[in-house]
């Protein structure tokens, strides 16, 4: 695998739901991540993504059962199941020091009773046995000169610092064992527009810096997305319906979910005063009984006959992949946005 | 908000409820009218005392308990009392001072409800804390047995032990504090005797307070299990030595708070042991006291059950106050 | 009763989370009642109740004896025709246990609502309108629930005692003066929840509807605080029930009247234990038990129905669904698809 420094193969997540049925919230799902990139996973609520994210960051807890996934990165392969029961032990050392979770909602990821700086001595330690404090705290303060964040966050509980703070804080400290690849699950989405920045501009730099090799950027925030994406992924329904540069598919969208998608955020340019926001009509399916053949039929304006019957299969244009049969018979060509002429 | 301002509020909040009790206390027995006085005397005079010796009597009572005067008096006559620690002379054990039988039977009361309320805390948070970790069949027998005793009246089992243990099997002695014959002392044998009695009712109490503890502190700890923060440490790769660690500590802290608000309910049930095990504590002494209204008796018992509460109540929150980070701690907001 | 407590921390704490990657179905959430699924436990604790409560109700129509009725001496041993011999007045025990537990409950059915209807009242109010009104109303809920209720009852059941109104003394009157002292507990946990439901976006929609306050708080607000005040109505009921067993063995019991308290105060004044006459004292502990066990352990059940983390799942449903998980994972192991994917 040259120039890739993940990849996610055939992962397969279900929910045990109170009935007794299991839901694939992930279906049969191939990504990969290149080296030294940010790739988007973006999609509606309820998509998967989330799911996607603690599978990959192999902490997935009942009632969410991966059932199955292999996951390439260096020269390892890692079994991504967690269906048998020496599972949690086995992936434990990968957590954090290979792949590592930047959480939703890091306002309540540190214990109300625990000061950063034992947090993070716990971390080094868990990792490595023989950890000074000393050390970690080395560690630490180096990491946040770094940054440029203020060292004294490490002798504060979680409860005193700020919103972006606090945000900031836990990205250093799942950061913090240089993981190679970092998931990030919406970790703007409950900030100020200056924190974002904020946020982003520290990721970027990480980046940079090789302190991660490869970020995967969850979220639903498409402006973030285009923003800070070298790659995106788009999912619907636990699968992925289209892979590919962000520019690209910005720009060139090559299946109807995506520029359905990207063309509900308003982007206050020229161009768009003169079109129509589309909502996407109708809701996303029941995952515990998806649609026959493409997922997205009932709710597409180019659906076929055949889309009702068979799963598309991936095509493949350079390094963009779609999974659509309207693609299929129309080759790059961008899907096209009903405009209306004001 | 901080630490200062947390302790300003609770003895602000605790002084006026100490305001608040002492004026109960007062006032509650006098709301009907109705002269205790009147009752004690024709109980006397049922014992065939002739009714000119009865209106003396009466009036002799009146007088050494002001009962006379006008509530407000009254009220400021008991308050200076109480503040010199003197609560009158008993009615049914005239003349001896209330003050002095309230010392005889504190002891008996302390010993055994402190270790019962201390030792329960501990065993029982330790064992709900372990049932909530391990889980499975381990979690659903301690529980359901927590549950069991946790549901169960202090005097009920008091009652079923003292049956068992003292009566049928013989093992443990059926009443009283020591053994006929032997008088309080400092000494090893006074201690080893009184120990026998004092096993059955200590093991009343202490039962059913690790019951409860230990079905709150597993609901708390199963609650934090599915915690943000468990999620994330797990996430790091940190171990789940280390995360039960994490749990405990915050499971523990409402565990605090629920011993200072469960320290009164406590107290009711465990004075009713004392009665089942004819033990010579202020429980006891308030049943006696009832019985024969003693009023000086038990006015002096209630306030000082609620004075003990209160205070015990107020130390365990300035305790939380220092322990619970989030008060220790305040924010210092920074952007 | 730390029951009491651990359901209020939990009312004050958060509502339960829902996993992401379920369907989001675009309806109104259900009405907790509308989920209840009645486990093994809710049975049993409806079946100890419901057979304390035949016995109370429906015994007496059935029963030869009555409760006054004088059919031996002290302490007459068990026998054929009394199954649980006499009592020191040489009544029927089994008549009197009737009697006594019909009353207690009587008590604690009375008493338990007027506590819950003053602590539901209280703590809405004090929640919804939040502000000075609600620091008052706490402060005085603090007071009152820092001194302890059975000193206040004591007093209070002295000063009645000596009272020429007859009602005041008895049965209604005791479950009056109970009710009064023990609505603090309930008053807490429903503040907890109406503070969090009067944050909710609802309640904004229907102010600005132009809804007036006490409507607002009957079809808004109190839906939500249906499940905590059904579980303080079971708790009131049963530390009810304690508290005036309690009273009745100091003595201060309902007079006129027979109660399982008072049934085991007459056993102790007539050495009942000491003398080995079991029958006149183990059964008003067993029942006063019974009731007391039935109802926190119907609490409980209650508990995680409405809060489903506390919810751990039935055993033999946990494995089977791991079984069809495995026979999963290895079906897709066989047939994997040879999915390329960028």
């Amino acid at each position: 695998m040259t120039g890739i420094l993940m990849r996610a193969s055939n992962l397969t997540a279900v929910y045990a739901a109170d009935s007794g049925k299991d839901v694939p919230a992930v279906d049969n799902v191939t990504l990969e991540v290149p080296e030294g990139q940010i790739v988007g996973l973006a999609g509606e609520s309820g998509c998967g993504k989330t799911t996607m994210g603690n599978a990959l960051a192999m902490i997935a807890n009942p009632p969410l059962y991966v059932v199955a996934g292999t996951m390439q990165i260096d020269d390892e392969d890692i079994d991504l199941s967690t269906l048998a029961r020496g599972s949690n032990e086995a992936h434990r050392p990968y957590r954090g020091s290979t792949v590592s979770l930047l959480p939703q909602g890091a306002m309540n990821a540190v214990s109300p009773t625990l000061k950063v700086k034992n947090l993070v001595v716990d971390v080094m330690r868990a990792h490595k046995r023989d950890t000074t404090v000393a050390e970690a705290m080395d560690r630490a303060t180096d990491r946040l000169k770094m940054l440029e964040m203020p060292t004294r966050v490490l002798d504060s509980y979680a409860h005193q610092l700020s919103g972006g703070m606090k945000q900031r804080m836990v990205t250093v400290v799942s950061t913090l064992l240089n993981p190679k690849l970092l998931i990030a699950d919406e970790p703007t989405s409950a900030l100020d527009v200056s924190s974002q920045k904020a946020l982003i501009e520290m990721l970027l730099a990480m980046v940079e810096k090789k302190i991660m090799r490869g970020v995967i950027f969850i979220t639903h925030d498409l402006p973030v997305l285009s923003m800070v994406t070298d790659r995106l992924a788009i999912m619907y329904a636990g699968k992925i319906v289209e892979n590919g540069p962000t520019e690209e598919l910005v720009n060139n969208a090559r299946h109807p979910y995506t520029s359905a998608l990207l063309s509900s955020v308003l982007d206050p340019t020229e161009e768009t005063r003169t079109k129509h926001v589309l909502g996407i009509p109708g809701s996303p399916p029941n995952l515990a009984n998806p649609p026959t053949g493409c997922r997205f039929h009932p709710r597409c304006p180019f659906a076929m006959d055949i889309c009702k019957h068979e799963e598309p299969a991936f095509l493949h244009e350079r390094d963009h992949a779609v999974a659509c049969w309207w693609a299929n018979d129309h080759a790059y060509q961008t899907v096209p946005m009903e405009v209306n002429q004001a | 908000m901080g630490l200062r301002r947390y302790l300003a509020n609770k003895t602000v909040w605790y002084l006026g409820a100490l305001v608040v009790a002492v004026v109960l206390n007062f006032l509650l027995p006098r709301l009907i009218p109705g002269n205790p006085v009147d009752v004690l005397v024709s109980k006397m005079g049922q014992g065939g005392l002739s009714s000119e010796a009865q209106q003396r009597t009466y009036e002799a009572f009146m007088r050494e308990f002001g009962l006379d005067k006008p509530m407000w008096d009254q009220f400021l006559l008991y308050m200076s009392g109480v503040f010199q620690g003197s609560f009158g002379a008993s009615f049914s054990f005239y003349p001896t001072p209330v003050s002095s039988l309230i010392a005889q039977s504190v002891p008996y009361t302390l010993a055994l409800q402190l270790p019962a309320i201390v030792l329960g805390w501990i065993i029982g948070n330790v064992l709900g804390a372990i049932a909530a970790y391990k889980g499975g069949g381990w979690d659903k027998s301690v529980f359901t047995t927590a549950l069991l005793f946790n549901s169960t009246p202090y005097y009920c089992l008091s009652i079923i032990l003292l049956y068992v243990f003292g009566v049928v099997l013989g093992i443990f002695p059926v009443g009283g504090a020591y053994s006929l014959g032997l008088s309080p002392e400092w000494s090893w044998d006074f201690f080893s005797d009184a120990l026998t009695y004092w096993w059955l009712p200590f093991l009343s109490l202490v039962l059913i307070n690790i019951g409860g503890q230990a079905v709150g502190m597993r609901s708390m700890a199963i609650y934090e299990l599915g915690s943000d923060y468990v999620n994330y440490s797990r996430s790091l790769g940190i171990g789940d030595r280390k995360m039960t660690g994490y749990i405990f500590r915050n499971a523990m802290l409402p565990q605090i708070t629920g011993l200072a608000l469960s320290i009164g309910t406590m107290v009711g049930g465990a004075l009713i042991t004392e009665l089942v095990f004819s033990y010579p504590g202020m429980g006891s002494l308030l049943f006696g006291a009832i019985s024969s209204n003693d009023y000086p008796v038990i006015q002096a018992v209630t306030l000082i059950i609620t004075v003990a509460v209160l205070v015990a109540n107020y130390l365990v929150e300035i305790l939380y106050g220092f322990i619970d980070p989030r008060i220790r701690a305040s924010k210092s907001g920074e952007k | 009763m730390t029951n009491i407590q651990s359901a209020a921390a939990t009312a004050e704490a958060e509502g339960p989370l829902i996993p992401e990657g379920l369907p989001t179905e675009p309806r109104k959430a259900k009405p907790a009642w509308r989920s209840l699924n009645f486990g093994p436990r809710m049975w049993i604790s409806l079946g100890i109740i419901g057979f304390v409560a035949a016995l109370a109700f429906i015994g007496p129509l059935f029963y030869p004896y009555g409760a006054e009725e004088k059919v031996g001496s002290l302490y007459d041993s068990p026998s054929a025709e009394h199954f649980l011999g006499t009592e020191n007045f040489g009544y029927d025990v089994l008549a009197v246990l009737m009697a006594s537990a019909r009353n207690s409950i009587i008590i604690g059915l009375l008493a338990g609502t007027i506590a819950v209807l003053i602590g539901v009242a209280i703590g809405v109010l004090a929640g919804y309108v939040g502000g000075w009104v609600e620091e008052l109303l706490m402060g005085f809920t603090n007071i009152v629930l820092s001194i302890p209720p059975i000193v206040i009852l004591i007093l209070i059941s002295i000063s009645l005692q000596s009272t020429g109104i007859a009602f005041l003394k008895g049965v209604v009157g005791l479950a009056l003066v109970i009710g009064i002292v023990s609505w603090p507990w309930t008053a807490r946990a429903v503040r907890a929840q109406a503070s969090s439901v009067a944050t909710r976006e609802h309640i904004d929609v229907a102010k600005l509807s132009g809804a007036r306050t006490p409507s607002i708080l009957v079809r808004d607000v109190l839906p939500y605080l249906a499940s905590y005040a059904v579980m303080a109505w079971v708790l009131q009921l049963a530390s009810a029930i304690l508290l005036e067993s309690t009273l009745s063995m100091l003595g201060l019991g309902p007079s006129g009247a027979n109660s399982l308290g008072k049934q085991l105060f007459w056993a102790l004044a007539f050495q009942a234990v000491a003398t080995g006459a079991w029958w006149a004292f183990l059964p008003p502990t067993i029942v006063l038990t019974m009731i007391s066990f039935g109802l926190l352990y119907l609490q409980s059940s209650l508990d995680e129905v409405f809060n489903p983390r506390l919810r751990r799942g039935k055993k033999k449903n946990l494995a089977k669904a791991a079984a069809r998980r495995a026979e999963a994972a290895r079906k897709l192991a066989e047939n994997k698809p040879v999915e390329a994917i960028v």
